[in-house]
């Protein structure tokens, strides 16, 4: 899950790194309640869960309370990469000395944390990563022991950073480090870390993406997907806890695992349909999970005609099947839908399909069940 | 040959009475597996499918002997029936659990490193050699014994790989998923050397998929380590690109990750990377006429 901003920002400061001063706001009157209270000039940030916010206008600098306002009545309400600004994060400008970037994810080869520092930050930081690949410092950490202070100040030497400076970032990579264990994120990064002309640091840039697996176990996160997720079908499904990606064609496309559901979306696309979306089941089938897959799926307008690829490994496909023939029954679902399912199980799943009057495929092809798709979708939109 | 397992493999399951793990349990019985004990704790003492049931996997190994471990356990459960296996001084685990935190993978991980275990998964289908074994949710109908060993991220494209072949009389000397997680134990690397070592296998089929870098990783390895036939599938062609937040991602994947650059360095090192599922037939068959040539 991705948070906004400014709650990475409060989950930092709330463990002791520095963060500049400032209030959320939704109104272009707050935003000038806070430069007033400030009594500096401030930045005014888009909260919106987008890269690259500030190329695309997101990110603009008040010198007083009238500009602040004047400035926060064009960003509310506008579109920064696709994603509608309703908040701003209004923080204290800083007199900027330097700018370090400091992270932590995982390195999904080594299956390790890693540690990534590097004595230039800021917006171009995937530049310099590509461009000068030594100035970036990767170190791999122990999942079991953790990074510790002196292991810390190990990497911020290496920065060239030294005196009090170096115990400050230290200090900050350390607890950084704490936050990405303590929260289960996947990814825990400040860009940039502001070195201000006073030598105080700050952690102006924040990202904090958090394990959805692991949700369960932070109920001090307020999840409120509504905020997050702003096309319907794609809440209902994160609701629902079902993997769904809408995409722009008309053929529906259910998979029983993520692998194979990509790929059915690839087959679509390669006998030349357009799938509306990858969904994945994963190994949660039952009869009701097939109902919700199918009712997200027919959500979507544009759907033709849907598509569902079964295995019957752990999933036990006959209650798949049931609800198939339950949905198709009580909404009275007019496109056509064809199902292949193969695996443990089959014959009974398959009986009960073709006795509802299902389009079953018995082969292991997707192909043949795309190209039949395909097939039908083309005539549907003839009609 | 095969690799991992055989039919002398002695196997514990831990979740034995689980919805899942009870079903699976009498399907791996039904293809051979010697399951020789369950372990759920609060349950030990009652038997599924005749298999006895123990409180924990010391108890379960004070009567049988066994090597290793399938695992149905609840994701959030999962970590500490790693662990509890590791600590018994099992040498094999196969994780068939979905949904594990990734810190709780890494620790798993971490573990079995120190320990000198084998882990498959988490999110694998688990481990087939076809007509001898299987530890995992693999439909065994799909499978037949051969020369060709599979090894993938997706379970249900391995089978829907798996299925083609031995539709079209091509059998398998054993199918593993490295499993579907962002961070597994085994990776593709692990698993071509296994197979390269392997007298039996004569191609190996390697299904991969968007994200991660392991494709990238197994293409360099192959260029310099494998001598055999490798044919892969890249599942994600015509994926849309999803939204990123922060930059770290990015910077680990240094411009891999996508279909695009995994093709391009497996076909760099020579792997023939097929379109569809169904063409691994052909491809196949035509590695074979030129081994026989």
């Amino acid at each position: 899950m991705r948070l906004f901003e400014f709650e990475a920002k409060a989950f930092f400061g709330s463990n002791g790194i520095p963060i500049p001063r400032g209030k959320v706001v939704e109104t272009p009157n707050e935003a000038r309640e806070v430069v007033e209270s400030l009594r500096k000039p401030v930045m005014l940030k888009a909260q919106v869960l987008a890269g690259m916010r500030g190329k695309a206008g997101g990110i603009k600098l008040a010198h007083n309370h009238v500009e602040a306002e004047e400035l926060s009545k064009k960003l509310l309400g506008t579109d920064i990469c696709g994603c509608k600004v309703t908040k701003l994060l209004v923080e204290e400008y800083l007199d900027v000395d330097r700018e370090l970037y400091l992270s932590v994810t995982f390195d999904s080869s080594k299956g390790k944390p890693v540690v990534i520092a590097s004595p230039e930050g800021g917006i171009e930081i995937e530049e310099i990563a590509f461009k000068s690949p030594e100035k970036l410092i990767h170190t791999y950490v122990d999942a079991f022991t953790g990074l510790e202070l002196s292991g810390a100040q190990e990497i911020i030497k290496k920065m060239g950073l030294t005196g009090d400076l170096l115990l400050k970032v230290s200090q900050t990579l350390w607890t950084l480090y704490k936050v990405f264990e303590k929260y289960d994120a996947v990814i825990a990064e400040i860009n940039p870390l502001i070195i201000t002309k006073n030598q105080e640091v700050s952690a102006a840039g924040a990202v904090l993406n958090l394990d959805d697996d692991a949700l369960y176990r932070h109920p001090e996160v307020a999840v409120k997907p509504e905020e997050r997720i702003e096309d319907p079908i794609e809440l209902k499904a994160w609701k629902l806890g079902i993997p769904y990606v809408r995409l722009d064609g008309d053929i529906g496309t259910i998979g029983s695992g993520a692998g194979l559901a990509i790929a059915t979306v690839d087959l679509v696309k390669y006998y030349g349909g357009r799938a509306a979306n990858f969904l994945d089941t994963g190994g949660r089938i039952t009869q009701e999970h097939l109902e919700n897959a199918l009712e997200i799926v027919t959500m979507n307008p544009n759907v033709r005609a849907v598509l569902i690829n079964m295995y019957g490994g752990i999933n036990p496909i006959v209650e798949g099947a049931q609800g198939i023939v339950k949905f198709i029954r009580e909404k009275k679902l007019r496109i056509p839908v064809v199902v292949k399912v193969r695996g443990n199980f089959e014959d009974e799943a398959w009986k009960i399909l073709e006795e509802a009057g299902v389009d079953v495929v018995k082969a292991t092809q997707t192909e043949l069940a795309a190209q039949r798709i395909v097939q039908l979708a083309q005539m549907e939109e003839k009609r | 040959m095969t690799i991992l397992v055989n039919e002398n493999t002695r196997a514990i399951i831990q979740g034995i009475t689980g919805r899942i793990g009870s079903v699976q349990t009498r399907l791996m019985l039904n293809y051979g597996t010697r399951v020789v004990a369950g372990v759920t704790p609060g349950k030990g003492g009652q038997t599924v499918e005749g298999v006895p049931v123990y409180n924990t996997v010391k108890e379960a190994l004070r009567e049988h002997s066994a090597d290793s471990s399938i695992i149905f356990v609840p994701a959030t459960f999962a970590k500490d029936a790693a662990f509890e296996a590791i600590n018994a001084g099992l040498k094999l685990l196969v994780i068939i659990t979905e949904h594990i935190p990734v810190h709780d993978t890494m620790k798993i991980k971490a573990m079995a490193e120190r320990h000198g275990v084998t882990v498959l998964g988490p999110n694998t289908p688990g481990i087939i050699s076809p007509g001898k074994t299987k530890l995992g949710i693999m439909p065994g109908n799909l499978y037949m014994p051969g020369q060709v060993g599979i090894t993938a991220r997706s379970a249900t494209l391995s089978y829907e790989i798996a299925g083609n072949l031995t539709e079209a009389g091509i059998g398998q000397t054993t199918c593993l998923g490295i499993g579907g997680d962002m961070v597994t134990g085994v990776t593709f690397i692990d698993v071509l050397k296994l197979f390269e070592a392997d007298q039996d296998t004569k191609a190996i089929v390697m299904v991969g998929e968007i994200g991660r870098t392991v494709e990238e990783e197994a293409a360099e390895f192959i260029k310099e380590h494998v001598s055999k036939p490798v044919v892969a599938f890249i599942g994600g062609r015509h994926a849309p690109l999803g939204k990123r937040m922060g930059h770290a991602g990015a910077i680990i994947e240094h411009g891999r990750g996508t279909a695009e650059t995994k093709v391009a360095a497996l076909r760099e090192a020579g792997v023939e990377v097929i379109e569809c599922p169904m063409e691994v037939v052909s491809a196949i068959r035509d590695v074979f006429k030129r081994g026989s040539a």
